[in-house]
């Protein structure tokens, strides 16, 4: 433990007043912005950083933001200087200056004690819209960073106080919802406004020698936490291979995930080398955004209490060469690249799956898949429906995957079914489990369901983000996989099948549907307890058929379990079955 | 003299109160009796009687508060329930938000759905968000969905369509169909639990409603039983958790609004204080044993909150976490709850920082200095280090202290890693613990864009008025004031509640060329509905009062604002106001020109009694008089201190601080630098000087 030359108990009492400010940001947010995407995915972050730029307290919002906000700052930085004055708030969204895709727009407000810069306040918005050839800014099938919207260097959006006008009207000029993206630019200048004003507080009552101090010890105090909790994990090496199907421009090729994790006494080496080259789809990472994922799975097998900040960092290593998927050089395109960080964190735990076998599951249905339906009503007026959904969570080595839930990497919401209705031309007619769809194990995948949009206006453009389509989500231990993700249009009553990654052309009554991957199984599925299969056929999740085939459970039609048959039939099964993988990996036809 | 009656179950205790139209105040402190919560109601109203010399025939109200409906709830141990749904939405009220309420966590499970999916039935039809049927009702595979359901021996069915606010008629069908099928099951129609927008929010509240209303009545047929054989005649109303009473009848049809009603009695006694002493901005503050819980009190106006979720557990670090619990959209006091109460335990981290919180040793062992078995030190064994709690006995004896062993523990566990003395690791357990009560604070109040230090603090519970003051320093707040009875206030709070019915009606419609007759023939509609239902609670009209409300936001937010308006007020008002809340809660407004919308119109009716509630100033019974003084530490700007202990009554004139106020059920601390007096209500207030920062 370190040597301490300040009181224990008034830096506790500072750590919890600092990620107090952080978490007050983003409440402000959460309340004042315009967007549901926002709002209910709650795709933004807030954070405090020293004057030096090193992230000391982020807010807890968004895990893929975690990481993402000291690239940025540095960005600012090394193009500013000092020549930072009070009053002047910075904006950037540029991927290759600091940037994660254009979408996330950064505001960075230095905060002044005696013409002093003491600290710096940090959001991060996902925007509904950043101009670019589709509408939500976030097209899966763009192939550079020119198609995909306005992007903006770091630049003063506030220049001592007063507003940079030629900045203001080209934003205008350049997206498609002025009024929302100006309305959330409001909510991220309200934040700054708070952070300012209660870190000026924090600073009075501590003083601006301990305010710093304690900022630092802060960040060491995270990293002693993480070092600790990481020497209580077994030492050595683990990889884990996953593939992407295809960047939905090169269609069919698949893009491989190839991942190292070294665990070493307190450090830990998260390499990503071997991982395909940048594609032409937007689905390529920035690295801060390859970080973002190491960070955020690792966090999940670490204490829950270490601080969210840049001393969780520090006993990390990310590796990542220049020029892959995980690492996008100029042009490349990454509106999309969502998808690769929840597959990143997946196929980190993989890894971490052998490292820690009784605490990482089967993989889930691979994290939010993307929808976007937008155009103009016949007045001209715009409309954009951006809707982020996943599911299913993988089996896990005590307790089935969760049926309903959101991916690790982002703690989304669904959007009301009623609110999308009376706000867009669309009406939602099912929105329902899907049976039979889990990875069967002992403890089985997650349920995923499937949402059907009828689309109302007279013409529109869908945009669809999926996967999981031809590699199916992993089962461990025995575990099956789970079943791919699936996109259906019936137009005129002919129901054809749509690619998973695409952009055409809405006409009115037609009827989109979408099908969430569902989660893999984890363990032996003979070995799974009779009545939770009883439970799940009940609840029609599982067929009576799958019963039998995939867990040799027989149930009778009075709804209980034949237990003399189902002995017999599982004994025949094991009989009949060669030794269970380690890992179900399954690519469909 | 007649008497009126507070009953408040806690998961420990119960807390009886009496008071009489002349303003005494007698208290009972009684074990709960789990599984029979209506026996130890009885049995301490039997002592409070005896001991306080009335009896049963000169009751004239019964006020109750009750945990049984989240005790269901968090226990599984509600009805049987069936849920009929628009077909392909069965999965709503499972699949949730897809929210968690915690990050980075592996084993994070979901809550289990309330009615299984079995039991959860797909009709078609279809209306849209217009209310026009564009998919008329299949009555045939309705009235099989019920049939079904009552094969599978349901004890109660919720109905939840989509767009029901919009054009209730199909689920109306259902319920007929249901009733003709079986006349006697209870039913819960979304369009009269929540006439409001919001699939998932509508069908969490309306099943709740199922699943807790036979559970809740049986409840109150039985303690009505009970308190009949007693000799109690006098009518029992229930607290809302909006505040607002609710008399048994109503609340076993509507059990859904009586689900938090403890926490909510402490809020209203803080603002019926609040209206006697002339504090209009009142921050109350509740710390019990295992929480503590904030609220705000503006304008002598409680502030409410439209949802919450039962057993959503406490605030841990940040209230963006939403998703655990089960959801309920009806009117609540808007609390912000933290682990923090006496019982807290106080641990090392893995990186030797000292935490306090949130695990608790509960009841039971209890605190180490109880020794019954703990031997992590908490809140409760560091004020006793302190010198702030008696150290030989609680609760006027009954509770015995072995002080030695709080010690014992405050130093092996967490003064000697840290380097510290006893005392020094005790103060700095205090002062964490303040700290994160603190974060409950700021949650009604700066994060609603409130600055504290407007506002007088009202402590109450076992433990608020040991931290109040204190707390209160650091917030830069300059008045503390703790009621009489403190230890018991949230069954004194009960007393102070008015009868209540909150209305809301999802109404969308933009601001900018509303028709005012549109508005206010709307909000007319429910204000009509409100008078009827009070009317039929035996208020006469010259005792109902109605205040009228709306939600609105700026057309493309997702998050709503409420202001008041009256009968003939137009739309710009509406505007105006709305305008004027944004800019105090955000710090900023848009231009005039910038599109608002209405979202729905609510109404809140009050049934008035005949004379005031509570007397003006209370009288509670004597307490034995305490030892003269101890010594009391105060962290290292003053050390341990001479600290004189008194009781509520020698405050008769101002006292200087450090001051120790011991009662029967808490005690109050009033640091050096600080003033304690009583006011002519009965109320201790301590005024502290301006705050450093």
């Amino acid at each position: 433990m370190a040597a301490r030359d300040y009181d224990p108990i008034e830096f506790e009492l500072f750590k919890n007043a600092i990620f107090s400010i952080a978490d007050e940001m983003a409440l402000t947010v959460h309340r004042t912005t315009y967007s549901a995407v926002l709002k209910d995915n709650m795709d933004y972050s807030t954070a405090f950083c020293d004057a030096g730029g090193r992230l000391v307290a982020q807010g807890l919002t968004l895990p893929s933001h975690l990481g993402s906000i000291p690239e940025a700052l540095a960005a600012v930085i090394r193009r500013y200087g000092e020549d930072m004055q009070e009053g002047d708030i910075f904006v950037l969204n540029d991927p290759f200056e600091g940037g994660m895709h254009l979408p996330d727009i950064f505001l960075f407000q230095p905060i002044f004690v005696d013409g002093e810069r003491v600290a710096i306040a940090a959001t991060i918005c996902h925007h509904t819209d950043v101009g670019g050839r589709v509408p939500g800014s976030n097209a899966s099938d763009s192939t550079e960073i020119y198609q995909e919207g306005l992007r903006i260097p770091p630049l003063k959006l506030y220049e001592r106080g007063r507003p940079n006008p030629t900045l203001h009207m080209m934003i205008e000029r350049n997206v498609r919802v002025p009024v929302k993206v100006f309305g959330d630019l409001r909510a991220q200048l309200a934040a700054c406004t708070i952070a300012e004003r209660a870190f000026k507080e924090l600073v009075a009552r501590y003083g601006r020698e301990m305010t710093q101090l304690y900022m630092d010890e802060l960040l060491d105090y995270a990293e002693r936490l993480t070092r600790a909790a990481l020497l209580d994990l077994p030492d050595g090496e683990w990889r884990f291979e996953d593939h992407i199907d295809d960047d939905g421009v090169d269609v069919g090729k698949p893009i491989p995930l190839r991942v190292r994790v070294e665990k070493r006494g307190d450090r830990m080496v998260v390499d990503w080398t071997g991982t395909s080259p940048q594609v032409k789809g937007a689905i390529n990472n920035t690295f801060s955004y390859t970080r973002s994922a190491a960070y955020c799975g690792i966090r999940s097998v670490l204490p829950t209490n270490i601080p969210n900040n840049e001393g969780y960092f520090r006993a990390i290593e990310v590796i990542a060469p220049r020029g892959t998927l995980a690492h996008g050089v100029l042009p490349a395109a990454c509106a999309a690249r969502g998808l690769t960080g929840f597959r990143m964190v997946d196929c980190l735990f993989g890894a971490l799956a052998q490292m820690l076998p009784e605490r990482v599951g089967a993989a889930g249905d691979g994290g939010n898949i993307g929808v976007s339906i937008g155009g103009y009503t016949p007045e001209r007026t715009p409309f954009i429906y951006v809707d982020f959904t996943c599911s299913a969570w993988g089996g896990r080595p005590f307790a089935d995957g969760c049926d309903g839930n959101s991916h690790m990497f982002a703690n989304m919401a669904s959007p009301s079914i009623e609110v999308t209705e009376a706000e867009q031309p669309i009406q939602i007619t099912r929105y329902e489990f899907l049976p039979d769809t889990m990875g069967a194990g002992q403890y089985r995948g997650g349920a995923p369901f499937c949402r059907e949009y009828r689309f109302l206006e007279a013409e529109g453009v869908l945009q669809v983000r999926a996967d999981r389509r031809a590699f199916l989500p992993f089962g461990l231990q025995g575990g099956g996989a789970g079943a791919p993700s699936m996109n259906w249009l019936t137009r005129e009553g002919k129901t054809e099948p749509l690619p998973s990654k695409f952009c055409i052309t809405l006409r009115h009554g037609d009827l989109f549907r979408l099908e969430v991957p569902g989660g893999g199984g984890w363990g032996d599925p003979l070995a799974r307890d009779p009545a939770l299969v009883l439970r799940d056929a009940r609840n029609g999740l599982v067929s009576l058929h799958a019963a039998r085939l995939d867990y040799g459970v027989v149930i009778t039609p009075g709804w209980a379990v034949d237990r003399e048959a189902t002995e017999v039939l599982r004994a025949e099964r094991r009989a009949g079955r060669g030794p269970l993988p380690a890992i179900t990996r399954e690519r469909a036809a | 003299m007649s008497w009126r009656v507070g009953a408040d179950i806690g998961g420990t205790f119960t807390d009886l109160v009496a008071i009489s139209d002349e303003g005494a105040l007698r208290t009972k402190k009684v074990s709960s009796s789990t599984g029979d919560y209506g026996r130890a109601i009885v049995e301490g109203l039997a002592m409070l009687f005896d001991e306080a010399g009335f009896a049963a025939g000169e009751v004239e109200e019964v006020l109750h508060a009750t945990t049984v409906a989240s005790n269901a709830i968090l226990e599984h141990k509600g009805a049987r329930t069936g849920l009929i749904t628009t077909e392909g939405f069965r999965d709503v009220l499972e699949i949730r938000t897809l929210r968690m309420p915690r990050l980075y966590d592996l084993r994070w499970e979901k809550p289990a759905p309330l009615v299984p999916r079995h039991l959860r039935l797909g009709v078609t039809e279809r209306v849209n968000h217009r209310g026009e049927v564009e998919i008329p009702l299949d009555e045939a595979g309705a009235r099989a969905a019920v049939e079904a359901l009552l094969r599978e021996g349901v004890e109660a069915i919720a109905v939840c369509l989509l767009h029901s606010y919009a054009n209730p008629a199909h689920e109306r069908r259902i319920g007929a169909i249901i009733a003709e099928l079986a006349p006697d099951l209870p039913v819960s129609l979304s369009v009269d639990v929540l006439p409001e927008m919001k699939e998932y929010e509508r069908s969490s509240t309306t099943v709740i409603n199922s699943y807790i209303g036979p559970v809740l009545g049986r409840y109150l047929n039985a303690l009505i039983g009970d308190l009949q054989g007693g000799g109690l005649r006098a009518p029992l109303l229930l607290m809302q958790s909006s505040g607002g009473l609710m008399p048994a009848a109503e609340a076993a049809r509507l059990p859904v609004h009586v689900v938090e009603s403890g926490p909510a009695a402490g809020v209203i006694g803080a603002q019926a204080l609040a209206r006697r002493a002339g504090l209009p901005r009142v921050i109350s503050f509740d710390m019990g044993g295992t929480t503590a819980k904030a609220g705000v009190i503006e304008e002598y106006e409680v502030a409410r909150a439209g949802e919450y979720s039962v057993g959503a557990g406490i605030m841990v670090g940040s209230r963006l976490l939403s998703g655990a619990g089960y959801q309920l959209k009806v009117p609540s006091i808007d609390l912000a709850e933290v682990g923090a109460g006496g019982g807290s335990l106080i641990w090392l981290d893995a990186a030797g920082a000292p935490q306090v919180g949130p695990e608790s040793a509960g009841a039971l062992p209890g605190p180490v200095c109880y020794g019954r078995g703990n031997t992590q030190p908490t809140v409760t064994d560091a004020n006793v280090v302190l010198g702030y709690l008696n150290p030989r006995h609680l609760v006027g004896g009954a509770l015995p202290i072995d002080a030695a062993a709080s010690r014992a523990a405050i130093a092996g566990k967490i003064a000697v890693p840290l380097g510290l003395a006893p005392e020094e690791a005790a103060h700095g357990a205090h002062l964490i613990a303040a700290s994160n009560m603190i974060r409950a604070i700021k949650a009604v109040s700066s994060e609603r864009g409130r600055d504290p230090r407007g506002f007088a603090l009202v402590a109450f519970g076992g433990n608020g008025p040991l931290f109040a003051a204190g707390m209160a320093e650091a917030l830069g707040m300059r008045q503390v004031v703790i009621p009489p009875s403190a230890g018991v206030f949230s069954a004194v709070g009960l007393l102070a509640s008015d009868v209540e019915v909150h209305l809301s009606r999802s109404w969308r419609r933009p601001v900018q060329g509303l028709d005012p007759a549109a508005l206010e023939a709307a909000s007319a509609a429910l204000v009509e509905e409100a008078r009827s239902r009070l009317a039929a609670q035996g208020f006469p009209a010259a005792r109902i009062a109605v205040q009228r409300a709306a939600t609105l936001r700026y057309q493309g937010q997702s998050f709503e604002l409420q202001v008041g308006f009256g009968a003939g007020d137009g739309p710009d008002v509406l505007a105006e106001r709305f305008g004027a809340e944004h800019e105090r809660t955000y710090g900023h407004r848009a231009g005039a020109d910038e599109p608002v919308e209405v979202v729905a119109l609510q109404v809140l009716g009050r049934g008035l009694p005949e004379r005031p509630r509570m007397p003006d100033r209370l009288s509670p019974g004597a307490t034995p008089p305490p030892e003269p003084a101890r010594p009391a530490y105060f962290g290292r700007a003053h050390g341990w201190l001479e600290t004189p202990v008194l009781a509520r009554a020698a405050l008769a004139a101002p006292q200087a601080g450090p001051l120790i106020i011991e009662e029967y059920d808490c005690t109050c601390l009033v640091p050096p630098g600080a003033v304690a007096a009583l006011d002519g209500f009965g109320n201790i207030t301590i005024e502290l000087g301006v705050a450093s920062a």
